[in-house]
Order: structure tokens, then sequence, then C-alpha cells
């Protein structure tokens, strides 16, 4: 499902080199929940988005459900996330001004679908998170752990392939931290999504299929 | 995705209050601008209806004690101005004579209807001088005074507001209120389709030309093309000569049309640069407004990106967003200005105003998609993974 072929990234300034990614060779099959762990300023991050094709790698290959993605352009690399991806952050990066429901829609309005259609999945989406009661509140009358479902609601709303979690609990107290796992072991066992989570959090990593730890760029396990 | 953008803007109403308010006061003033623009043009486009090139004005000032030697001396004159071979025809005329600051009006009536026009004195040279053209009729000549009625000659527009399609020719009209029971009623003789008197920017007037009387001491001649100084100081000197403490001032007609052309021109430059000041000012404001925006929008421009939002998609975003707050600022302007031609304010035609709108609407258009454009082109090429992690 995602092989990543000799990785590499290195952010350059005039004076500065830094190595953020070395030599990282990686690959998810399909239905897989991959966590990836490691000290902060690791690299994990940089890892998501340059699977996440929010950035591009220095050196290497990044190849997805069997497209290599690297030199693709703007439209096509922006059609193939929201396509193929969904995305949870640690803090959530809902639109406060939009209703859940807005939000939750939001992937699908980069789609060509019917005012209603996106209604629909949206709703379902949000029933799928246990929130169908919350599609009319705005996002600062919820709490992180409501937050943190919308966000898993908009990530599945196109139903995509991978779920890419860039800290999901990080936010969150131990009972949310474990509403939102159990969440996300669900849509893996029951919708077989793809799923890679950042973590910091030895716990929730414990509950993943296969852990990856990166050390200073390098993959160590 | 308008209802998205619209959901967004409603949100988010205080804050783009402000632009829509700046919007409004732009569209307001380039209204004002465009409809004094247009209406000054639309009245330039037509014809003037006479020819200004080569006309000379000459002003007298007799000091005659009365009104015959007054008419003595008018004789000497035009005895003295056929002597030029460079002087082609000339004409005295009442004091009002074209572009002169010198107005003369009354109202004149014709079936109960009564309406104002401009009424210039004119010997039956003055449409040889002047160069104009009758459309209907003749002009009045010597044989005329024989008559009952004063023979005059009328333009189209008063023509048309007084006896709207019929002909004009052989109608007579009454001299208004205030007219002395002496005063001989006037037969229309001719009538011509244009005439500027003013400036190059007067619209459609109403003028009536009437035989010139003893006391005028005003006249229009056509010189030879190439004359200058020499002859009107010859011709100054030699008419002043003439008769005992005459003076006579002449004037090129071309330049006093340039000086009431400038009464019109000066105000609407003034208020075109205190415009441009006032719309590039709000342009600031904007674009400053729009940095803003985008600047505390960064995440969600990252979020977007990451749903699956391309570069253009994020720049369209934004200038739609823009786009719907200057429709809202514009639909509070129309409002406003729909006022203009249903009032009949300033008795403008109702076509300038609503030119205006539109234009006025199309500049702020254009304004509004100038200054988005570059702070939603840096939106668009944000780094979503750089942005998503910003605090």
């Amino acid at each position: 499902m995602i092989h990543l072929k000799n990785i590499e990234k290195v952010y350059r300034t005039a004076t500065v080199e830094t190595v953020a990614l070395n030599n990282i060779n990686l690959s998810v099959e399909k239905g897989e929940f991959v966590s990836i762990m490691g000290p902060s300023g690791c690299g994990k991050s940089t890892l998501l988005n340059i699977i996440g094709l929010l950035d591009e790698p220095s050196k290497g290959k990044v190849e997805i459900g069997g497209k290599h993605t690297n030199g693709l352009p703007d439209s096509q690399l922006a059609h193939f996330r929201n396509q193929t991806l969904g995305f949870i952050f640690q803090s959530f990066h809902l639109i406060n001004d939009l209703p859940v429901l807005d939000n939750v829609e939001l992937p699908l309005l980069y789609r060509k679908v019917s005012s209603s259609e996106r209604r629909r999945l949206a709703s379902e989406a949000l029933e799928k998170v246990g929130l169908s009661n919350r599609m009319k509140h705005y996002p600062n009358q919820l709490s992180g752990g409501q937050k943190q479902r919308v966000a898993i609601a908009r990530a599945i709303v196109g139903q995509p392939q991978i779920i890419l979690a860039d800290e999901p609990t990080g936010n969150l107290d131990s009972n949310m931290g474990n509403e939102i796992m159990d969440i996300l072991t669900t849509l893996n066992q029951r919708d077989k999504a793809t799923i890679i989570m950042v973590t910091h959090d030895e716990n929730m990593a414990k509950r993943t299929h296969r852990l990856i730890r990166l050390f200073d760029g390098s993959q160590v396990s | 995705m308008l209802k998205h953008l619209f959901k967004l803007i409603w949100k988010r109403k205080k804050m783009n209050s402000l632009m829509m308010f700046e919007i409004f006061f732009s569209f307001l003033i380039l209204f004002a601008v465009w409809t004094l623009g247009i209406y000054n043009y639309r009245n330039y486009a037509q014809p003037s209806g006479l020819e200004t090139d080569n006309v000379w004005v000459a002003f007298f000032n007799f000091n005659a004690p009365n009104d015959t030697i007054k008419a003595e001396y008018q004789e000497l004159v035009r005895q003295q101005l056929t002597r030029y071979r460079t002087v082609h025809s000339f004409a005295f005329t009442s004091s009002n004579a074209p572009f002169t600051f010198s107005s003369m009006n009354n109202n004149v009536e014709y079936n109960k209807k009564t309406t104002m026009s401009e009424i210039m004195r004119v010997e039956p040279d003055f449409p040889k001088v002047m160069n104009m053209q009758i459309s209907e009729g003749r002009w009045f000549n010597e044989t005329d005074k024989a008559g009952n009625y004063r023979p005059i000659v009328i333009t189209r527009h008063l023509k048309e507001e007084l006896f709207g399609n019929e002909s004009a020719i052989g109608k007579t009209l009454g001299n208004g209120e205030g007219a002395g029971a002496n005063d001989p009623k006037m037969k229309v003789v001719g009538v011509v389709d244009y005439f500027k008197h003013k400036d190059d920017f007067q619209k459609l007037s109403s003028c009536i030309f009437q035989p010139s009387e003893r006391w005028d001491d005003t006249m229009v001649m056509k010189v030879q093309a190439g004359s200058g100084a020499e002859l009107e100081a010859q011709i100054s000197k030699e008419v002043a000569r003439l008769g005992k403490d005459w003076s006579i001032e002449i004037q090129q007609m071309n330049n006093m049309k340039s000086n009431r052309n400038n009464l019109v021109l000066v105000p609407v430059l003034i208020l075109l640069i205190v415009c441009s000041f006032l719309v590039f000012n709000v342009a600031l404001g904007l674009f400053g407004v729009l940095f803003q925006t985008i600047s505390r929008r960064k995440q969600e421009i990252g979020v977007r990106r990451a749903m699956g939002a391309t570069q253009g998609a994020i720049l369209w975003h934004f200038i739609g967003e823009t786009a719907v707050i200057a429709t809202f600022g514009l639909i509070l302007g129309v409002f406003f200005a729909v006022q203009f031609p249903l009032l009949n304010v300033f008795d403008v035609e109702a076509g300038v105003y609503l030119l205006g709108i539109l234009m006025a609407v199309i500049s702020v258009y254009v304004l509004v998609s100038i200054c988005a454009f570059y702070p939603s082109r840096q939106a668009s090429v944000m780094q979503p993974a750089i942005v998503l992690h910003e605090e």
C-alpha cells in the first residue's frame, strides 16, 4: 500500500543543513495499523507529512497505492490527498467559524459531490464517531475529545484508504485518548482502513499492529 | 461552494463589515466620478454646431450717449471691417455671444407650455461667421424686419420641448411671464440642431436667435487662418480711432472656449485626484485586511490543502470570499445609487446614472480582485506541512 525507499529529508538554510530524515525504508500493507514513535524532533511528523504528500522528500521514492508520487504536479497531489488520504491532527485543526457538519463536509467540497450527498455522507461519518447529536454545534462548543472525533469524521468522510494521524491523542486525557483509539481501531478492523499514527504514548502504540521507532531521523526498529 | 463562503462570511460578519463599508464608500466615490465623467463625455461627444477656429470676439465700448448714435457707430465699424481682406465675415451680437461669461435668458411660451431659453441677438451673418448649419427652415434676413412678428431661429432641443415632433416652422411663441405688453410675438423661421455656447461639455440647450438690435456692442468675426496679433492690433487701433473715447478688446474664441472648458474640467480633475487618493487608501486598507485575515487563517489553509484543495482552489477561495463581501457592499451602494435616477436628481438622464452604476460596480470588482489577488496568491503557495505546525 505504502512504500518508501531511501527517503531523505534535509532542511537547508544559508548556513545550516539539518537532516530530518535519513535513509528511511518503509512499507505498510493494506489494512495495517502502524504507529511511529520517537523523541521530539526525530522526524516523525516529517515522515508523516511525506507519506501524506504534504511535503516532498529531498531524496528517495514514495509509492502509494501503486503510484509513484515524486514530482507529481500540485493538482494531482491534491487530488490524491483528497481521494486516498485522511488526516487527523494533534490540535484538531477544525475551522471554528463553521458548524461541525460543515467541518466534516470539507474534503467533499473538493470533489464533485452534490450538496445533499455531502450532507448525507457527513452525517453518516458523524454517526460513526457518535456525534450525530452535535452536527449544528460549533467546534468551540465541544470538548477536546469531541473535537478529535469531529476531526476523525472529517478524515473518514471521503472513505480514504489511508488515515494518517499525527498524535491524535496528544492533547487529550487518557480516557478521551482511549476513546479515540477505540474509534481508530474500529475503523481499522471494521472498515479495513490502513492507519499510520504518530504517537508519544507507548500504551497507544501497543494497540497497533506494528511499531516503527525513529531516532535522529533514522529508523531504529 | 458559494454557500460555504456565505457561511464563513456570515460568521465573521463583524470583521467583514469593515471591509464591506470600505467597499460601499469606494463604490459611492467611483459612482460619482463615473457618472460625472459619463455625463460630461456624452455632452462632449455631441456636435457643437459651431466652429470657433479663426473666430474672434470684439467687445466695443462706444461711449455713445444714446442708441441712435450707437447704431451709427456700429455702421462705422462695419464699414471699417469690410476694408480688411483678412476679415471674411462679421456680425454684431448681444453681450452673451458664445463662450462669454454673460447669459441672457427668458421664459418662452407655446400652448401654455413654458420653458426657459437662452436668447441671443445676432446679425444675419452670424451663422456664416460661426459656420452654423440650418436643419429646418432658414435664417432670418433683412426682409423679416417688415413683418409683425420677430423672426427667430431656435435649437432642436427647444423645438422638441415646445412642439415635440411637430414642425416648428411658422409657429409663434409668446414671451412668457414678465414680458412687456408691446413685446412682439416671435415666429420660428428656422431650426439648428446643435448650439453649444457655454463650453464643449454643455448639454443640449434651448436657445433662441433673434435679430440684433442697435445697442448691441459685441461682435464675432471670422478672420483668415493664421491671422494673429498683428491684425488684432491693427483692428483695435484703427477702430478705436473712429470715435472719441472708444475702446475695443479682441479675444480669440478658441481661448474663450478653452477658459470655459477649464471651468468644467478643473473641478472634475480635482474630484478625480481626490477620489484616486481615497480609492488608493481603500485599496491599501483592503490589502492590509486581507493579508491579516490570511495570516490568521494559515492553519485553515493548511487543513484545506491537506483535504485536497489545490493551489488554485485556495486562490479562488479567498478571491471569491472577497468578491462576496464586495457584493454585499455593492448591494448597499447600488441601493443608494439607484435613488438618483428614480428621483431624477440633478435632471440627468437615467441612462447616465445607470451606466455610472455599472462602471462603478465593474471598477469595484476590478479593484477588489487586484487587492485580493496577491494575498490570495500568497495563501495558495503556503506549504501545508509548515502552516499546520505553526502555533
